[in-house]
This record gives C-alpha cells, sequence and structure tokens, in this order.
C-alpha cells in the first residue's frame, strides 16, 4: 500500500511536464469531437446510476458464469504451467540488469522490457532493409535471459553473439516474405510484427530449446505481435521494442515448459490466418537447413546506424540540408539566418506519418522531414541537442518550418533502399541553393567507420556510466566471440 | 501444401544454427549492431518514457499482490494475476460470447479484481460492476466499426483486438483516469493488439484471454503515469483500423443525457452449456435431437448401425477438424461435437478428457462423418444453423436441425441453469463457503461496500484440491 502512494506523488510532476503536450492536444482542431476523445470523455464520466436494472442483472449473470468458468478452469494443464511461469518469474530475487541504473535489477521480462524501451525512446537505434528495428528487440532479451542463468552455466560470448544472430536472421526471414514489408510501413509497425518472433527466436536459442520447442516459441510469439502504425511519432512508440522484446522472451520460457500453440503459423492456411495476419501479400520460404551451407542475411545486407537521434528517413535530408548550409555558410563557421530564405522545398518520398509541419513533442519531431531539414539548415547538422525543449521552440527554427513545402516526387518511392532527399531553398535574392542526397553517411550502403561508430557509443554511453565501464564494454563487445563467459559484458551495463 | 512445413523448418534451423556457422563477416556487423544498441540504451535512460516504464515495472517488484482463483495459498502481482486468471477463464472454451463475435467477460474480470485488491481507493461492489460494463460496452462498440467482426472470424482473434481495450477501458475506469488519460489507454493497448487466429484450437488460445487481461490493466496503469500513445488512435485507419479490413469508426454518445443505452442492453451473450467453440453448441442440440427421433422411430437402434453422418454447417476452417488429437482441437471440431453426442448422449467437461478423445468407438463414428456447408448458413453467431443427418445401414435417415441453442442470446440459460453450472464448476476447487460466499457477493454486488471480498472467497480453495497441485509441485 504503502509503495503505491508513493508513486502517486510522481503523477504531478509528470503532469506539469506534460503540460505542453496537453496544450498541444486542445491546440489541435476541437479533440473532443473525436472518436477517440468521445471515448475517453465516457470512460471518465459514466457514472452507476447509468446503469440499468436489465444491465445490472445481465452483466451480474456474466460475473457470476465468469468466475465459475475460471475456477474450474483452473484446474487445467495450461493454467498450471503458467501459473508456475509466473511465480518462476516473479520471484523475489532481482535478476537482470537494467541498463546504466546502478544496483537496480528486475525479473527479466521486465528488464527486456525497460531496456527494449530505453533502446528506442529516442529512435537512435539500427534500421535495417526490409525495414525494422532488429537489435532493440533481441539483445534486452538475450541479456536479460543471460543474467537469469546461474552463474556456473552462464553462455559464452559466442553462444550470447550466435543467439543474438538468430534473433536477427529470424527477422530478417521473415519479412522477406512479403513484398509490403519492402516499403516504409503503413499498417503494423515492423518491430512489432518480427520483433517479438526475432526474441523469441533468439532465446529459445540460447536456452536451447529443441526445434519443437523452437517452433512453439515462435508461434507463442506471433499471439503477442502486432502494433497498429499510428503509435508512432508517440512517447507509446519505444514500448513496441520494449515489448517485442520481453514477449519474444516471455514465448520462449512458455516454450520451454511445455506451451504449445499452432505448428502451422508461418505456413499460409487459407481461412485461418496465421502470421500473416499481418500482411496483405505473404508468401513463405523454409529456411534451409545450417548444414546446407546457410547464409545468414547480415552477410549480404548490413544495417544502417543512425548517426542522430530520428526516423531513419530524416538521416536523408538532414544531409542535404547540411550541405545547403554550408553554402550559404561559406568557409568560416557563420550563422543561418532566416530572413535570407524565401522558401523551403523538400523533395521526399510520400509517407504520412514523417510529414508533420509543425511538430509539438521530441516524437513528433523525430518523425518530420520538415524539422529535421530545418534544424539541418540551421545548425548544419542535427544532433541529440536538436530535440531539447529549448531547440524545438527556437524563433528561428519556427521562422523556417512556416516556409516549408513538401513534393513527392514520382521517382522517389518511400522504401529504405531506394529514396532519397533533396532540399532545395530559393533566397530571398533568387538564388536557388540545393542539396542532394542517396545515401547519408551511416546507411548501409555507405557504413559509419568504426571510429564514428565508437564515437557515437561514448558520446551515449558517458551520459550515464563512469568512463572506465565505457571503455570496458567496447573492449569486451570487440572480442565477444573469443569471450569465455558473458558475465564480462553482463556486469558493466549499470 | 504438405511439403515440408515452413514453421517446422523454422524451430529445426533455430534450434540446429551452431556458432560455426557465424562468418567473420556476420560476427563483424553484429558486434558493432550490438555496441550501437547498448550505447543508444544508456542514452536512452534519461528520457522520460524509459523513467516511466521504469517506475512502472518497479511498481510489480512492490508487496501488492491480487489473489489467484481457487488457490490460498498464492497471490501474484496485478499483471500476472490477470494473465493467470484469464487463462483460467478461457482455458476450456467455456466462457461468454457476445455477437458481434467476441468473449468479452474473461477479457475484463480479471484484470478488475486483480486490480480492486491492490487500490488504496477501496473500490466498491458497484465501482467494480461499473468498471465491468465500461470494459463490455467498449468492446461492443469497437466492433460495430466493422462489417468483419459480425462473422466468424478468419484473421484476427477477436478477443485480442477488442479484449484488451475492453481491459484497459474497465481498469483506466476503476482508476479514475480523467478523460485524456482514458484514450491514452486504449492508445496503449490498442499497441497490444491482435493475435493471429492461427492460434485458436491451440494450448496458447487461452492466452489470448489473459494477454488482453492484463495487457489491458498495464495500459491504464502506464495510462496513469502519464505514458501516452496517440490520441486519435480509433480515427485512424493507421490506429485500430489496422485490424479490420472494413473500418468505419463513430463516436460514442455523451453520457450525461442520462439515456445512455448500453449495449448489452439491446444484445445478450450467450452462456456455453458446453466447453467447447460456440458453433458447436447448435451441432450438439442437432445431434442429441436426430438421435432421439432415431431411437424412436427405429425398431431398433444401436449406434453400430450408423453409416453415415452428415453435418451441415457454416464455412469456418478453424472449426472444421475431421481427427481431433487434443483436447483443444476437440472443442474446436464440429465432428468430434456431433460424435461425442451422438455416442454418450450428451457432451460435458468430461467428454474433452484424453482417454474420451482416443476412443475407438469415437474413431469410428468421426469416420463417417461428412461435412458440408450450405450456401445460406452463413458465418455469423447470429444467422447460423446447424442440421446433423444420420443414415443407417438399413436405410433410415433422421434430419434435425438447431436455429437456436440453449443458452445462445435468443433462447437465455435460466437463472437456476446459470447457477447450476456456476455451482458444478466452482466446486471444483472451492471449498462450500466459498461458492457460497462468491453466488452471495455477486448477487448483491451493487450493495457491496469493498469490491475485494470478492477475492477473498476466489481463495477459499477446499482442502483436498490445493493438497493435490501442492504435491504436484512438490
Amino acid at each position: 500500500m504503502f509503495k503505491l502512494q508513493k508513486t502517486l506523488r510522481p503523477i504531478q510532476t509528470a503532469r506539469r511536464i506534460h503540460n505542453s503536450a496537453v496544450e498541444a492536444v486542445l491546440r489541435r482542431p476541437a479533440p473532443e469531437e473525436t472518436v477517440t476523445a468521445s471515448f475517453g470523455k465516457f470512460i471518465s464520466g459514466v457514472k452507476s446510476e447509468h446503469l440499468s436494472s436489465v444491465v445490472l442483472h445481465r452483466s451480474k449473470r456474466m460475473v457470476l458464469d465468469s468466475i465459475g468458468v475460471g475456477l474450474i478452469g483452473s484446474t487445467t494443464e495450461v493454467s498450471e504451467m503458467v501459473l508456475q511461469h509466473c511465480k518462476h518469474m516473479y520471484g523475489p530475487d532481482h535478476v537482470s540488469s537494467v541498463y546504466g541504473r546502478r544496483g537496480v535489477k528486475l525479473s527479466p521480462t521486465l528488464a527486456a522490457f525497460v531496456n527494449g524501451v530505453a533502446t528506442h525512446s529516442m529512435d537512435f537505434d539500427d534500421t535495417w532493409h526490409p525495414a525494422t528495428h532488429p537489435s532493440g528487440a533481441v539483445l534486452p532479451a538475450v541479456l536479460a535471459l543471460s543474467d537469469m542463468m546461474p552463474a556456473s552455466r552462464k553462455p559464452s560470448g559466442l553462444d550470447f553473439l550466435l543467439a543474438f544472430n538468430v534473433g536477427i536472421e529470424i527477422q530478417g526471414r521473415l519479412m522477406r516474405f512479403s513484398n509490403e514489408a519492402r516499403n516504409i510501413p503503413k499498417r503494423f509497425h515492423p518491430p512489432t510484427v518480427v520483433g517479438p518472433m526475432g526474441s523469441a527466436a533468439a532465446c529459445a536459442r540460447l536456452l536451447s530449446l529443441d526445434p519443437s520447442q523452437c517452433s512453439h516459441a515462435l508461434a507463442i510469439a506471433a499471439s503477442l505481435a502486432g502494433a497498429p502504425m499510428a503509435n508512432a511519432a508517440t512517447q507509446c512508440k519505444p514500448l513496441h521494442i520494449g515489448n517485442a522484446s520481453r514477449l519474444g522472451l516471455e514465448a520462449a520460457l512458455l516454450a520451454s515448459r511445455g506451451l504449445e500453440a499452432s505448428h502451422l503459423v508461418l505456413d499460409a492456411v487459407a481461412g485461418v490466418a496465421g502470421f500473416n495476419a499481418f500482411y496483405e501479400d505473404y508468401v513463405p520460404q523454409p529456411l534451409d537447413s545450417p548444414h546446407d551451407g546457410h547464409a545468414f542475411l547480415l552477410e549480404e545486407q548490413d544495417m544502417g546506424f543512425k548517426r542522430f537521434p530520428a526516423h531513419l528517413g530524416m538521416h536523408w535530408v538532414a544531409d542535404a540540408a547540411a550541405s545547403v548550409h554550408k553554402l550559404l555558410v561559406g568557409v568560416g563557421p557563420g550563422k543561418v539566418s532566416p530572413d535570407q530564405v524565401q522558401d523551403i522545398l523538400l523533395r521526399v518520398p510520400l509517407s504520412k506519418y514523417i510529414n508533420r509541419p509543425f511538430p509539438e513533442s521530441e516524437h513528433e519531431a523525430r518523425h518530420s522531414f520538415q524539422f529535421n531539414a530545418c534544424s539541418a539548415l540551421l545548425d548544419g547538422e542535427v544532433t541529440v541537442q536538436s530535440f531539447t525543449p529549448a531547440a524545438m521552440s527556437r524563433p528561428e527554427l519556427h521562422a523556417l518550418l512556416s516556409r516549408v513545402q513538401l513534393e513527392h516526387p514520382h521517382d522517389n518511392p518511400a522504401n529504405f533502399n531506394l529514396m532519397y532527399g533533396e532540399v532545395q531553398v530559393t533566397l530571398v535574392g533568387g538564388d536557388i541553393l540545393r542539396g542532394h542526397c542517396d545515401t547519408f553517411y551511416g546507411h548501409w550502403r555507405n557504413p559509419l567507420t568504426i571510429e564514428s561508430l565508437r564515437k557515437k557509443f561514448r558520446s551515449n554511453a558517458e551520459a550515464v556510466l563512469p568512463s572506465e565501464k565505457v571503455e570496458r564494454l567496447v573492449e569486451v563487445v570487440d572480442k565477444l566471440d573469443r569471450l569465455g563467459d558473458c558475465k564480462d559484458l553482463l556486469s558493466q551495463l549499470q | 501444401m504438405l511439403r515440408k512445413g515452413i514453421t517446422e523448418s523454422f524451430g529445426a534451423a533455430i534450434h540446429a544454427l551452431s556458432a560455426s556457422q557465424l562468418t567473420d563477416g556476420v560476427i563483424n556487423r553484429s558486434k558493432r549492431m550490438m555496441l550501437d544498441t547498448l550505447g543508444v540504451g544508456l542514452l536512452g535512460t534519461r528520457t522520460a518514457v524509459f523513467n516511466k516504464a521504469l517506475k512502472y515495472s518497479q511498481l510489480l517488484t512492490s508487496e501488492h499482490r491480487s489473489s489467484i482463483w481457487g488457490r490460498s495459498e498464492i497471490s501474484l502481482p496485478p499483471y500476472y494475476a490477470a494473465f493467470v486468471n484469464g487463462i483460467a477463464v478461457h482455458s476450456m472454451d467455456f466462457d461468454d460470447t457476445w455477437h458481434p463475435a467476441t468473449h468479452p467477460s474473461g477479457a475484463v474480470l480479471p484484470a478488475l479484481l486483480a486490480l480492486v485488491e491492490t487500490l488504496p481507493s477501496r473500490p466498491s461492489g458497484l465501482d467494480l460492476l461499473l468498471a465491468f460494463n465500461v470494459g463490455i460496452e467498449v468492446q461492443g462498440r469497437l466492433m460495430r466499426f466493422s462489417r468483419e467482426a459480425y462473422n466468424i472470424p478468419e484473421r484476427f482473434h477477436p478477443p485480442s483486438v477488442v479484449g484488451v481495450m475492453g481491459s484497459a477501458a474497465a481498469s483506466a475506469k476503476l482508476l479514475g483516469l480523467s478523460p485524456s488519460q482514458c484514450s491514452h489507454a486504449l492508445a496503449i493497448a490498442a499497441s497490444s493488439a491482435g493475435a493471429p487466429l492461427a492460434n485458436a484450437a491451440t494450448q496458447t488460445k487461452p492466452l489470448h484471454i489473459g494477454n488482453a487481461a492484463r495487457r489491458g490493466l498495464e495500459a491504464a496503469l502506464l495510462a496513469q503515469i502519464g505514458v501516452e500513445g496517440n490520441p486519435a488512435i480509433l480515427d485512424m485507419d493507421s490506429g485500430l483500423g489496422v485490424y479490420y479490413n472494413d473500418y468505419c469508426p463513430s463516436a460514442m454518445p455523451v453520457c450525461d443525457s442520462g439515456d445512455f443505452r448500453w449495449i448489452l442492453e439491446d444484445q445478450d451473450v450467450a452462456f456455453k452449456r458446453i466447453p467447447a467453440h460456440l458453433a458447436m453448441h447448435w451441432l450438439v442440440d442437432a445431434a442429441l435431437e436426430a438421435r432421439a427421433e432415431l431411437q424412436e422411430t427405429a425398431w431398433t437402434f444401436d449406434l453400430s448401425q450408423i453409416q453415415r453422418v452428415t453435418l451441415r454447417v457454416p464455412p469456418s476452417k478453424y472449426i472444421n477438424c475431421p481427427l481431433p488429437t487434443t483436447e483443444h482441437q476437440a472443442r474446436h471440431s464440429f465432428q468430434f461435437n456431433a460424435c461425442s453426442a451422438l455416442l454418450d448422449k450428451k457432451v460435458t467437461v468430461a467428454s474433452f478428457d484424453q482417454a474420451r478423445i482416443n476412443r475407438p468407438a469415437l474413431k469410428e463414428l468421426l469416420s463417417k462423418v461428412e461435412v458440408e456447408t450450405p450456401a445460406d448458413n452463413q458465418p455469423s453467431f447470429d444467422k447460423m444453423y446447424c442440421e446433423v443427418q444420420i443414415e443407417t445401414a438399413q436405410g433410415q435417415s433422421c434430419t434435425a436441425r438447431c436455429n437456436t441453442f440453449y443458452g445462445h442470446w435468443r433462447k437465455p440459460l435460466s437463472q437456476e441453469d446459470l447457477m447450476e453450472k456456476f455451482s458444478a464448476n466452482a466446486s471444483s476447487v472451492l471449498c462450500t463457503e466459498g461458492v457460497e460466499g462468491v453466488i452471495d457477493v455477486v448477487e448483491n454486488i451493487e450493495k457491496v461496500t469493498e469490491g475485494s471480498v470478492l477475492g477473498s472467497y476466489l481463495r477459499m480453495s477446499s482442502n483436498t484440491h490445493e493438497q493435490m497441485y501442492l504435491t504436484r509441485i512438490l
């Protein structure tokens, strides 16, 4: 009881911080007219006097029946299995480490959850082709699971790395079942579709489950997959990766206890959707047995790493705008002033959720062609700092934002392998400056050098860890495949 | 379609892939990914959203414990209590069904009961009942956004789509969240919706309800500490609309008007008499009638004379299972339920024991079954019918048809029969005091001052039952 009361107090501070978000909602065209707002209003405002006697009567019958059914159902095998799972996972011991929090440990699925949320919280994590954020869905789960294993039987660095790669590979294979997956998503957020599958696969691998259990882990995970794109560019989006990680881990743990699910979940069975529920076109392919010369997809298709914390699409326009900034400023440092600019035209692919003329939250800003182009135009680059409230509220930035138009050329498809970003600035004098980017630095076609990657890592990690631990992490990951015991990795995260 | 299963191949590969298959290229790239991910994660621990998720998760390590139905010795944090109790509710496909199709109560009640035991505000029975109805109402409203929802599902299992939304709404109500927070609870819940139908008829199906309950609860708790999603989640095709092929949302009416019309008022639920998929209920009634007729008209009748059994049912792949091998498949098999009815003259909880499923007599009868899907038999729980035709070697034929089974919303269970079902179920794990206590509390719930009292009765397991489980665990 006491603890719950303690947590009620922080809600007030949270409300203060989110005032701007609340105001933002109110500034939008009449939110009380939206369907969603009407639901919220109803849920909050309905009272007991609105319950008629018929409703009272019928709902009491439902409650009674439901309890009875639940009581007898508690004697089933599946109920018992799941109860054991929860008791075991919820033991009083704190097991798995939380990134960057000295001494804070949680039960493994919760650690996977919070670390996954952390990973995607700033849209700074890796992106692949076909599009998803593969590592955030897998690494937190594998770490949490490794923490869970007894000290004398921790996986070796190589086992760890293998499990990780299995998780990545499965995601890549699944995305290749659908042409829809090759383009910037519109319906389901890809990490929520393939992410839990990857996490389940990685954990099943680390747990050394048998083939049938591995299949069931995937099938159980499928019932935990799928979240709508509408929650991208909101605070909820990071939970997509957090959930992918923890739910995949959970699926593997449940499978290890014998829970079974559909054995045809990846196959396309007419009239009963399995994994294909999440796609419009779906042609599954079996995975080659490893003995027949299996090649990991990562071999042929590298990863994109972000240089700044925003949606991948932003990196093209930022690089294009940065080159225009350079032209405007010349050789010296200098400053770009909005007074110089008459209008800005962005030539970008058509994608609604990253087209935001006046983003109001950091989450929206990370998903706004306009915001990232103007920031890069002003500052010469987009960084972690570009999304702070101070940076976001700059009048110069707003002045530029009001001058932006978007164009969607036919030759610019919504596809991370094919798109480009172009920024055309018309100056007040009439001159036109143009910047064009086909492949930003960090894209899989132009990968970050090891120095750049380490620089990004150090800058990030030093925000919460002392530099000895930061350096140790760089070292440990570098030789992970030669590490006899992954505890050297596990112990440096907080 | 019967080449080596794809899913199987994945299972095999996940199992068999070894470190020796890791090439230098892959090792190098994946190490870069790991490094980057760790750095990004560490930096991300400074964000507001991370802090909320952490606070929330630490809450779960608190002393809060909610009851596990039928167990006096165990309690779990509310999230897991909702999970396991929800699974229990759907574990035998015995729970209520509505129109449009979903299992509304199992997604909501376990979450509410788990929550009510931990809230310092100590909600009353009436608060509980109100929140329950909010959870049911929201589900009903959401299903009416799509024509697709009116038919027996093919893609997503409906409890996994609307159930989690109902649980979020109900939990938000009980928590007393603001309108905006309630909307965000729905948005967060939407990101936890949608499980494919392929897992129906498997052991994982009960988890769909357990997950709906717990993830809806979690969504509300996250909304309470300030996590936000898309405030137009129900309005957008890329919001809840992703789960449907046709999607046409409409606003909930303002409820201060005093004449708010609950959907439950106009559309009752069906309660099951048999722990099996709803469609089986039509079939069993028809099979029993056909059998009785044959018994009456034939001079001497025994089952061995049956030559053919024809079932005329609506088209639905996942409940068409000629030779089920598990209890889960059996509960989703037209053929199995018809034959059980013919063999035993009734279908009960015991009909789905493994021994009964394996009976040679049953298997023999199953081999004589044919399934037809007449064009006029629509895959909708409001419109379907089932017909059973039995033909004997002697040339007799009896056909019976069921349009509305007893327990359907058009022909609801009497209060006595509902009570009898409850008592039989509850007595399998609770002592008499517990059984009667639950009946009493629910009957008078709007007058109960503390909703949590229900949990105390749900824990009153009979000694023998708990003993059995304790020994199993040891």
